[in-house]
């Protein structure tokens, strides 16, 4: 997998670029701000571009509107975006239209080495990626400031978050260190309270749930 | 009576009876004069109301009084030169009476300059001086009078002139002192008002600026640090895979990572949210209202760049305006509006619940104190069953 990374903090640069290295992913180019991503996006035609939300040189959106414009320019190209904090509001202008190959991801999440690795072929082979902070908030929001309207627990609360991060039932159950027959079950019950029709592919699973916490237009 | 007059001012035959002659043609010419206008244009009483001003010409008593003085001064003036003249001339006793009459219109006009200062110190102020100017008047006026009437060449008002400026000048200070000094003190605590004015405002906006430097650096060091901390320690896990202690230990190590980014993002988020930051006050508050689910309606009519401590004391207000409106108001509508008026951001946030919001309660005192911070207002208007409208006026200085 051939991966351009856009990220102005050289901390963080090198240390994804060691990362990729590591786990056999060649990383073509690494660069620092909007306009250089689509330059290098444009030579190097790589599977996955890992954007970061905040470049220069007006260090507030730059990143996520390089990403959607890159986007435009080659459907096909996985994009993973990585920011500090997650806003509702960016994710659905980062999905739009289509889902498929978008990754919106808490940058502290490449800590989870291998739940980040795997989020990187996924959007790479068109998955969608959506952490887990971004189902919380829109699942607290919908139910109206904390209500359970939809009788979620707890558990199927963190089962749903998962999902929506693309895993599949066994890493779900792994991160959660239950059996994958309890995931099963939670995710059963999900599927009825919010009253979706079940499905088994892992990318379906997570438009399913987006689309009814509507952030996908 | 006949005063010494030097041999150039003596009067000839030719010049006693010239002017006399003169003054009663004019004295004829007038008379025709205004007989042909009574016949002709004036209604019968014009020349006597130019002459004697009546009450119904809308003047107060006093005014007709004065008026009525002043006119009769200047024809008893006129009346005596014209006795002088009649008399056969000679000293020229008629200037004491002028002196007598003007001293009289003096008296009257000083009294009426001094009447129209306001009250107190400055109107005795003054009073004092019209009488100083008066007798002042009298005494120069005199001396001049015998200087040219008598050649009487010494000076000798002057210790008295001496003695009037004296005495005016000390009561004035007298009278005044307390009013310079309050004026001073008064100069003294505009120019703390407007010196204290002006740093809070430059306070408030470096508070501002202050805050979003914070948040960056925040971003660019701490929190980027803890992410190429947690990212390391993935990498240390995934070499110790076989070595359940150490990962157990690696693991520990990085939730700490992760609670650490957690609470500096929380802290972050306080002090500018990032969509402000990013995007400005109206794509937060669309991200906000559709964060509460509420429906709420926005209105924005913002025409220029807002200064960050405007954009951000707009924002907190709209945000506790919502989230009540969210937890207390039970409400079918909710409404939004941001407008530029008259060099200031009005902020409007409504709904049609229940109402009854405290005006005291912690939350909008806090908003309050924010608001005033800039110079601006907030209003609560919360009747039980009527809704809640919060308005906020922020000027953008």
């Amino acid at each position: 997998m051939r991966v351009v990374i856009a990220e102005d903090l050289a901390l963080l640069r090198e240390g994804l670029v060691a990362l990729l290295r590591e786990n056999d992913i060649e990383v073509v180019a690494q660069v620092q701000d909007g306009p250089a991503l689509l330059r290098a996006l444009a030579g190097h035609e790589p599977d996955l571009a890992i954007v970061d939300v905040r470049l220069p040189p007006s260090y507030s959106d730059e990143g996520l509107l390089a990403a959607i414009e890159a986007r435009r320019r080659q459907p096909a190209l996985g994009v993973l975006v990585l920011s500090q904090y997650v806003e509702t509001a960016y994710a659905s202008e980062l999905i739009g239209e289509d889902s498929a190959g978008i990754g919106y991801l808490l940058k502290e999440r490449v800590g989870d080495v291998k739940a980040f690795i795997d989020a990187l072929h996924s959007v790479a082979a068109g998955g969608t990626v959506i952490d887990r902070q971004v189902v919380a908030e829109l699942l607290t929001l919908r139910d109206g400031a904390g209500e359970a309207r939809w009788g979620l627990t707890a558990r199927e609360r963190d089962v749903l978050a998962l999902m929506a991060e693309g895993r599949s039932n066994t890493a779900i159950a792994e991160s959660l260190v239950v059996t994958p027959g309890a995931v099963e079950k939670h995710i059963t019950n999900i599927f009825a309270k919010l009253e979706l029709p079940a499905c088994d592919d892992d990318h379906r699973r997570v438009l399913a749930v987006l689309a009814y916490l509507r952030v996908a237009r | 009576m006949r005063a010494p007059v030097g041999s150039a001012q003596a009067p000839t035959p030719t010049t006693v009876h010239a002017p006399w002659s003169a003054f009663r043609e004019t004295i004829h010419s007038v008379a025709e004069r205004a007989d042909a206008s009574i016949d002709l244009t004036l209604a019968p009483g014009a020349v006597r109301r130019r002459w004697m001003p009546v009450l119904a010409a809308g003047l107060s008593i006093g005014e007709y009084a004065r008026s009525l003085v002043r006119r009769l001064a200047f024809l008893t003036a006129c009346l005596l030169a014209g006795i002088w003249l009649l008399a056969g001339q000679g000293y020229f006793w008629p200037a004491w009476a002028w002196l007598g009459l003007g001293v009289l219109v003096l008296v009257d006009l000083g009294a009426g300059w001094a009447w129209r200062r306001p009250p107190g110190a400055l109107r005795r102020v003054a009073c004092v001086w019209t009488l100083v100017v008066v007798a002042a008047t009298i005494l120069v006026c005199t001396w001049l009078l015998t200087y040219l009437l008598a050649q009487d060449r010494s000076f000798w008002p002057a210790w008295a002139l001496l003695g009037l400026g004296t005495a005016g000048s000390a009561y004035s200070l007298i009278a005044l002192h307390d009013r310079l000094l309050v004026a001073r003190g008064r100069r003294a605590l505009r120019a703390r008002i407007d010196m204290l004015t002006r740093t809070r405002s430059q306070a408030v906006v470096a508070q501002a600026a202050e805050l979003r430097r914070i948040e960056r650096d925040l971003h660019d060091g701490a929190q980027a640090r803890l992410v190429a901390l947690t990212l390391q320690l993935g990498r240390a896990e995934m070499r110790v895979l076989d070595q359940p202690e150490l990962r157990g230990l690696i693991l520990d190590a990085q939730r700490e990572a992760h609670l650490a980014i957690a609470e500096l993002r929380d802290l972050a988020r306080g002090l500018v949210p990032p969509l402000l930051a990013d995007r400005g006050l109206v794509a937060a508050v669309e991200s906000l209202a559709a964060r509460y689910g509420l429906g709420t309606a926005i209105e924005a009519d913002i025409r220029r760049g807002l200064a960050p401590a405007v954009e951000s004391a707009a924002y907190f207000v709209i945000a506790e305006a919502l989230t009540n409106t969210a937890k207390h108001a039970a409400a079918q509508h909710s409404w939004v509006a941001v407008s530029d008026e008259h060099g200031a951001l009005a902020v409007k946030v409504g709904d049609d619940g229940r109402g009854g919001a405290d005006p005291h309660g912690s939350g909008l005192a806090g908003l309050r104190a924010r608001v005033e911070a800039l110079d601006g207002s907030l209003r609560v208007h919360s009747a039980a069953g009527a809704g809640t409208v919060l308005e906020a006026r922020l000027p953008c200085g």
